[in-house]
């Protein structure tokens, strides 16, 4: 299946966009995690824990299954394909791994976010700001192997070639 | 024009290197997660158990 090229660009402009804006939500949700684990004030702390469980739901996931929905669509609608060139294929591991540590990880933030709101004493927690630098380091190396499109070809993507050319 | 050639590429360089960098992080977190008890809410509502706590 190849896109259109109107269409295409609209989904690689989306890709960009959700990609690139899940990133900086994640910036934003780090300065959250280390306000929860830095300031003296306990109405601060306990409103970083809310604040990050409503930034998981209403912006993390939403951005993340949108960059793999249009990343998806995008490699299979245009010739670089999904499984052809190691760099798309490792941008996939790297988005469907992260999209699933985080929709696993809301369950840790609801748990946060209920002790924050109903426990007269605010608990710290480091686990927020460790997943969030891990999830940066992650999207920075998607970023960048976007950006780069470093060669090589999978075993797949030789054989398709070949097979293109004879 | 006829492909005859059943040669294959050379994996790259940094595909190695980044497979190789993957395969430790994997076995460090697998280790991490059986020394530790494994993962999710309940492990993280232990450790809050034990960190700072601070007076409404």
């Amino acid at each position: 299946v190849t896109l259109a090229p109107g269409l295409r660009k609209l989904v690689f402009t989306a890709h960009v966009v959700s990609s690139v804006g899940w990133l900086g939500a994640i910036a934003a949700f780090l300065a959250l995690a280390v306000a929860s684990l830095t300031s003296d004030r306990a109405e601060t702390v306990r409103a970083a824990y809310l604040a990050m469980e409503l930034m998981g739901w209403s912006v993390l996931v939403p951005l993340a299954v949108a960059s793999l929905l249009t990343g998806l669509v995008q490699s299979l609608g245009t010739h670089w394909g999904l499984f052809r060139h190691y760099w798309v294929l490792f941008k996939l591991l790297i988005n469907v791994v992260a999209t699933i540590l985080l929709l696993i990880y809301t369950q840790t933030l609801e748990t946060l976010s209920d002790t924050a709101r109903e426990s007269d004493h605010v608990l710290r927690s480091a686990s927020p700001a460790l997943h969030a630098v891990a999830a940066l380091l992650l999207l920075l190396v998607a970023t960048t192997l976007a950006v780069y499109k470093p060669r090589g070809l999978t075993p797949y993507g030789q054989r398709k070639q070949r097979e293109g050319i004879s | 024009v006829s492909y005859k050639s059943e040669e294959r590429e050379k994996t790259p360089r940094w595909v190695k290197v980044f497979g190789v960098i993957a395969a430790v992080v994997i076995v460090l977190l697998a280790v991490l997660l059986i020394v530790g008890g494994g993962h999710g809410p309940s492990r993280h509502g232990s450790s809050l158990a034990a960190g700072v706590t601070m007076p409404r």
